[in-house]
């Protein structure tokens, strides 16, 4: 008690010197949160723009065969089919989601005015495969899927041509070939290119072919991955489809791999720079507090002397040098912590309320790791009082005659 | 109260100095004694090594009958603490600290409880006619109060010995006067008392005046201070 009371009176009393070592902890510490939390919006905005950049995706088109195989022609089409969606489903190697597609080309009619569109029917998972942008509610679902409903996801130019704007356009209904399709969602484009489920589309149309298939997967990050799975799947569809493995010819694989690895590097690098400017920071920091603990602890030299002179133990001068800097660090170094979170959040608000749906932002979410932010106050901390500590140690050492008259 | 044997000590620098070449001395239990000598003399040495604040190389030191030789830097604050209590020509305040929290100082380091400490602290504070001066900064204080409270601070924890370096150094004569009547009457409580002065002024107010010379105890004048006038200038 009577030695937290004596720190208080320390720390109280000697303002100047608490305050311009607790303001470069804090400053430290909030310019690396600052930092961390930019870094991480550069990086949340960077993976926004090229979402669909960052997947691995693969179609499969369909071709005629170019060569004869057992006792089949050349020049047959391989058509796609529900077994060939199957096989892909259901523990193919490395295949994540397909979604096959089905498209035709139909008119669209809303009282005197109409259309031609391209209706594609398509899975959920296809909003993220060619990065659809939503402006208004939403694609489609699993339920859509599952059920076969007579949802339509449509675009904003026939939404503006048809309803005056994509707010009007919601919840109505649509005649595409006498059938109605309730407008659930409005996505950001003017191709004129409107999405069904695909279920729904196979039932109106009964499909049982397709002409492409489109999937994402995992775990292909280099570029001999890729190869060794397009020579996997191709021998595997020329088997089921019972083309030559050696035609060139049959279906043609095209990925994303090389964009998706490219885009993938360009984020670990930006990473890196982060992590390594980061550092920097934590070390300027470090380098800062240590020095004006070591000062301080010079400047209290004298004190030290007086102190040992009058009976004071190396250890108890020692050990209340060193629980003033703790408290110093620790008290500011959580103050620095709250202003920077308290900062990103701040502008979190004014970005999220700013953001323009159009707009390329360069900038989204910015985030820091709560771990990462106590671990390097932590740090700091350690180092802040380690900074007191040698110093004070060896002004504790040096006879109290000495102490006294240093200057 | 002290006794010192032989008394050697060698500073090693760059050129080894021998400052203390072999003191013999006596100081009986409420004596007063004042060390006389050039700078360079070896009186602040000998001052120190009496304090425990620096040790010797040979001979033996007895405090109150007990050897002083070799002792860890804790027992020798221990010591420091107990037995001693300084008196400095720099005073030697704590900037950031009140007079009454400055007197208090050392029995904290004795692990008084706080409200004990403040009393005594006051106590000796007004002994010294500074009670309403407790809470004033030393910087708010003039030369001679600021002596009077690190002499309220070397008493509060009433000590055998009393060890003062230029204690009217930085002070002048009027205040002197009043600084060396006062650590006279402190004297006459019993309180054994070795002042270090360059003012013959002031070493007449002592029972003995040990002149120092390179190292070695050259003359013991022995004063009789009751006879001196105390009006007569000191400086």
């Amino acid at each position: 008690m009577d030695f937290w009371r004596e720190i208080l009176i320390s720390l109280r009393r000697n303002k100047l010197r608490t305050i311009l070592t607790g303001f470069s902890i804090s400053w430290g510490i909030f310019i690396l949160i600052v930092l961390l939390a930019a870094g991480n919006g550069l990086i949340n905005g960077v993976s926004y723009n090229f979402e669909s950049r960052l997947q691995n995706v693969y179609t499969l088109y369909s071709l005629e065969t170019s060569l004869p195989y057992k006792g089949h022609k050349a020049s047959r089409y391989i058509y796609f089919n529900d077994k060939d969606i199957r096989t892909l489903e259901n523990g193919f190697p490395h295949i994540d989601k397909v979604s096959p597609m089905a498209i035709y080309n139909e008119t669209a009619i809303k009282d005197d005015k109409s259309k031609m569109v391209s209706l594609e029917g398509v899975r959920p998972i296809y909003s993220q495969i060619e990065d659809v942008r939503m402006v208004r509610g939403r694609f489609i679902n699993e339920h859509d899927e599952a059920c076969s409903e007579k949802v339509i996801v449509i675009d904003e130019d026939l939404a503006k041509s048809f309803y005056d704007n994509a707010d009007n356009a919601m919840g109505q209904f649509l005649m595409i070939s006498g059938i109605g399709f309730k407008i659930v969602g409005v996505w950001k484009d003017e191709s004129n290119i409107c999405y069904v489920p695909f279920s729904t589309l196979k039932k109106i149309h009964n499909v049982t072919q397709y002409y492409r298939l489109t999937f994402t997967t995992y775990g292909l990050d280099t570029k001999v991955d890729n190869e060794q799975f397009k020579e996997y799947l191709k021998r595997k569809m020329a088997q089921l489809h019972e083309f030559s493995p050696n035609d060139p010819q049959g279906i043609w694989i095209s990925s994303t791999m090389l964009n998706a690895i490219e885009t993938n590097r360009i984020m670990h690098t930006l990473e890196l720079f982060i992590w390594i400017i980061g550092i920097a920071m934590l070390i300027s920091g470090i380098v800062g507090v240590s020095n004006i603990m070591r000062i301080t602890v010079k400047e209290r030299t004298n004190e030290i002397g007086i102190r040992k002179a009058l009976g004071a133990k190396s250890r108890s001068i020692l050990a209340s040098i060193v629980t003033e800097s703790m408290v110093i660090t620790t008290l500011f170094g959580y103050i620095g912590m709250m202003a920077g979170i308290l900062l990103t959040e701040i502008a979190n608000n004014i970005l999220n309320s700013k953001m323009d749906d159009n707009a390329m932002t360069i900038f989204a979410n910015f985030t820091v790791d709560v771990r990462i932010v106590v671990m390097a106050t932590l740090l700091l901390v350690v180092c802040g009082v380690l900074a007191g500590f040698f110093p004070a140690r060896k002004a504790v050492r040096v006879k109290p005659i000495e102490a006294m008259n240093y200057r | 109260m002290i006794s010192l044997h032989d008394i050697n000590k060698t500073y090693f620098g760059a050129q080894p100095l021998h400052v203390l070449k072999g003191i013999n001395l006596e100081i009986a239990d409420g004596e007063m004694v004042s060390i006389m000598g050039a700078s360079g003399s070896g009186k602040s040495t000998l001052l120190n090594i009496l304090g425990l604040l620096d040790n010797y190389d040979s001979g033996d030191y007895y405090l109150d009958g007990k050897l002083m030789k070799d002792l860890t830097e804790n027992t020798a604050a221990e010591y420091r603490n107990k037995m001693i209590g300084f008196i400095f020509q720099s005073f030697n305040l704590i900037p950031y600290k009140t007079a009454i929290e400055n007197v208090a100082l050392p029995l904290y380091y004795q692990g008084v409880s706080r409200k004990k400490r403040n009393q005594l602290a006051l106590e000796y504070l007004e002994r010294f006619g500074l009670k309403e001066w407790a809470d004033h900064y030393p910087n708010e204080l003039s030369g001679g109060q600021k002596q009077r409270v690190s002499m309220a601070r070397a008493l509060v924890t009433q000590p055998k010995v009393i060890l003062a370096d230029e204690p009217t150094g930085a002070l002048d004569s009027k205040t002197s006067a009043e600084v060396i009547q006062i650590l006279r009457e402190v004297n006459q409580t019993g309180i054994t008392m070795v002042i270090v002065t360059h003012e013959r002024g002031i070493a007449m107010r002592t029972d003995k005046i040990i002149h120092l010379k390179d190292g070695i105890i050259e003359e013991v004048e022995t004063n009789n201070p009751d006879l001196i006038d105390l009006n007569t200038q000191i400086k």
